[in-house]
């Protein structure tokens, strides 16, 4: 189903609309890396992150209609479904089992050390840059985006005011766009 | 708050990544119809945020874009959808070309970073959780199996004990599969039961020992299970002289005399 077509976004958008094969065939060629790269950094288990890939795309297909391009980009649209799908299925029972399993199969590590290699970020210098972020800035951000947690959550967890947690998530984000920016 | 104190509150990665409070997302909406500047801050996270995913991508096996299209398969034929004509017909060209052209990584924004992040963090705060894990699990099996070896060596010096005159009780006609032993101390008097070969004791009832002295049955004390599940060697009421000993299956908590079916008996 490889295609030669090259859509813009505004065209891709309403094909996608209508539920035109080829234009979806096109999105997945081109954002399903993408997507498939967050899910493994959040699942750690390959197998599972193209099972949750692959309800996210049936998903974008059936809810395409609900996208609004006004308040976003198609991407971050995707990456919001995939997303919260991720994290449901992070949250479920049937995700724990599986993950005792690829515990016993050392897939887990195997996986992680093959493909979380940090060449990519020394390439761009940021892996050491990093590690200088507070750990309790790092969490709140961890806790928010990959357990999706709220901020109200995140305080009753970990046991801090909200307005800490706010300050946190806020110093941390400040901090990580002065590292990438110099 | 003005214009660039918006744009460097963080407010704004933290709406694009969908880690904003309800009440700050409201905000940002607003500030976003009122500032083009917001706007255009806005779109160009979302653009660092997509040009990072796609540089880090990680591409799935063949299978997973086949298994997505058939299982559109059945409902698009069941809708049967007119063919739709492109709105602009697709230009044909380069197969490397791509939605957009991505701005160089010179003004990466934070949105990205956070998808770093993952690697050095949520993998090891999960790794960590999961070691926690395996500790507590290590740990609580250590603590079954010592308590699994106290038991055992206690059962050892009973059995092992220069004094202990076992005794075989053999199934009776309710079950002659049963079996039990008694381990009689002759020194002290002190009865032990292993009643492992006993069938199950139903619900609500429980075996009990006798001794018989002079030709009569005497209590000789309830046999526990634990948990409804094992059964150890235990310690029952001592007994300075019988001729046999006998297990029935009385209801729970027994009685002084025996009244339900007798399983086992032995002579000394």
């Amino acid at each position: 189903m490889q295609s030669n077509l090259k859509y813009s976004e505004e065209e891709l958008v309403s094909l996608l609309k209508v539920q035109d094969q080829n234009a979806f065939s096109y999105l997945y060629d081109n954002y399903a890396a993408a997507l498939n790269g967050i899910i493994i950094r959040m699942v750690e288990d390959s197998q599972l992150a193209e099972d949750i890939l692959q309800e996210a795309f049936v998903k974008i297909w059936h809810n395409f209609k609900q996208y609004d391009d006004t308040k976003g980009r198609l991407f971050t649209w995707m990456i919001n479904i995939t997303r919260n799908l991720t994290i449901d299925t992070l949250r479920s029972k049937g995700y724990k089992k599986q993950r005792q399993i690829s515990r016993d199969e050392n897939s887990v590590s195997d996986y992680s050390d093959k493909n979380f290699s940090s060449d990519r970020f020394d390439t761009i210098g940021l892996r050491k840059q990093l590690l200088y972020l507070k750990p309790e800035q790092k969490l709140i951000i961890d806790l928010a985006y990959f357990n999706g947690y709220t901020q109200e959550e995140i305080s009753k967890e970990m046991q801090i005011p909200l307005g800490t947690v706010k300050t946190r998530m806020r110093s941390g984000i400040i901090e990580l766009r002065k590292l990438l920016q110099n | 708050m003005e214009k660039q104190d918006i744009i460097s509150s963080a407010l704004l990665e933290m709406y694009v990544l969908g880690v904003a409070s309800q009440e700050e997302n409201a905000q940002v909406k607003h500030w976003r119809v009122q500032y083009p500047e917001v706007d255009a801050e806005i779109k160009s996270i979302e653009l660092a945020m997509e040009s990072y995913a796609m540089a880090n991508g990680v591409t799935p096996s063949d299978t997973v874009k086949e298994k997505i299209f058939a299982s559109l398969q059945p409902i698009i034929q069941a809708v049967k959808v007119p063919p739709v004509y492109p709105l602009i017909t697709p230009v044909s060209e380069k197969p490397s070309a791509k939605i957009v052209t991505f701005s160089p990584l010179g003004r990466i924004a934070a949105a990205a970073a956070i998808l770093i992040l993952l690697v050095s963090n949520v993998f090891y705060y999960n790794k960590y959780k999961n070691a926690q894990g395996q500790y507590a699990e290590g740990q609580q099996q250590l603590a079954e199996m010592n308590s699994h070896l106290t038991d055992m060596d206690r059962d050892m010096n009973i059995v092992q004990s220069k004094y202990s005159k076992p005794v075989a009780l053999d199934g009776l006609e309710a079950a002659p599969d049963a079996a039990a032993k008694i381990f009689w101390m002759k020194n002290s008097g002190e009865v032990y039961v292993d009643p492992k070969n006993l069938p199950m004791a139903p619900h609500g009832h429980q075996y009990q020992l006798w001794a018989i002295v002079d030709g009569k049955p005497v209590d000789g004390g309830m046999i526990t299970s634990k948990d409804g599940k094992n059964y150890n060697i235990q310690k029952m009421k001592t007994f300075g002289k019988a001729e046999a000993f006998a297990i029935t299956l009385e209801t729970a908590g027994g009685h002084p005399q025996p009244k339900g079916t007798m399983y086992v008996m032995g002579k000394i």
